[in-house]
């Protein structure tokens, strides 16, 4: 069974581009527009892996992160942050809202597959 | 005061709100204020229609993309078929290879590519944010500017000025500090990975 992932970004494109990349790895996706959809979606159907950026409308994804690290079902779920921002200040802030990664904008589809394979396989 | 000085040496009166130019000052910082804030619509226009082609020329490149991609898709996996069905020489089936791998390195580059828009809107929308605070400032020195009568002495007229620049100083601090610049990126590279 195809494992599930939840990408969260408010770029359509970006959505559009994530999806396609993990699909064509074999993955289920989930596509939110902002913080406050995603942890609707998430709520809604435990994932097995969360891809979310930062600077978005309504919540934001450190947001996002620290209401999911609240849930019981999302305690383990690994958590990748996949945004623009690439200040140490920024890594440390998702490191310690519950964040397991930190990519940045833009992303190689190879590398992506790659490490979302190391991280739920 | 050097000003103010020097008038007075050279016989003349000493400067008052009287002598104060205050109807062309009060002219001059409603025009900067007015030019300036026409100038920015204009900005802002511009922009926005920057945002609205850029974003409609995106979801043109990623639906032709994706239609390309299902079609390729689709004949890989006839000429997986005819490999199948005949027998090819294994030159020619190398080639196949390596032209399969290059149309999945090429995928790959296009979709980091497309990422462009998601940057770009960014630092657009960042732009737009400071024309606001620019245009609110203009309308600030246009309002204080009106605040200076010919009521007013000279001593009234400096803290005036002086409040002026304080409120300039506060909006332009302020504005930086809500603009914190999120898009480092100069390139289409793709971006570093780190996992805690």
């Amino acid at each position: 069974m195809a494992k599930t992932i939840l990408a969260v970004d408010d770029s359509g494109s970006l959505r559009q581009m994530v999806a396609f990349s993990l699909k064509a790895a074999g993955y289920e996706v989930i596509s939110a527009v902002d913080g406050q959809d995603g942890l609707n979606k998430a709520k809604e159907k435990t994932v097995d892996l969360v891809l979310t950026d930062q600077n978005m409308p309504i919540m934001d994804g450190l947001t996002l992160i620290a209401n999911l690290r609240s849930l019981a079902s999302y305690s383990k779920v690994p958590i990748l942050m996949l945004t623009t921002e690439s200040s140490d200040e920024m890594k440390a802030k998702g490191k310690a809202a519950g964040a397991n990664g930190w990519l940045v904008k833009p992303f190689d589809p190879k590398r992506l597959i790659e490490v979302v394979q190391k991280v739920i396989g | 005061m050097m000003t103010q000085e020097k008038i007075t040496k050279k016989g003349k009166q000493p400067l008052t709100s009287k002598t104060v130019p205050l109807a062309e000052l009060r002219k001059l910082l409603t025009a900067v204020s007015d030019h300036g804030a026409q100038h920015l619509v204009e900005v802002e226009t511009d922009l926005n229609q920057t945002t609205y082609l850029l974003s409609g020329a995106i979801e043109k490149l990623s639906a032709s993309f994706m239609s390309i991609h299902e079609a390729i898709t689709a004949q890989q996996q006839e000429i997986d078929q005819l490999l199948e069905a005949i027998d090819v020489p294994e030159d020619e089936y190398q080639k196949v290879l390596l032209l399969r791998k290059k149309i999945g390195d090429e995928v790959n580059a296009a979709v980091t590519g497309l990422q462009f828009q998601d940057m770009t809107s960014q630092l657009i929308a960042r732009v737009i944010k400071r024309v606001d605070g620019l245009r609110e400032s203009l309308d600030a020195l246009a309002a204080h500017g009106q605040d200076m009568g010919p009521e007013h002495e000279h001593a009234e007229i400096v803290k005036l000025l002086n409040e002026m620049s304080a409120n300039l100083n506060v909006r332009n601090t302020a504005l930086m500090g809500g603009l914190i610049k999120s898009v480092t990126q100069q390139n289409m590279n793709s971006g570093e990975i780190e996992l805690f």
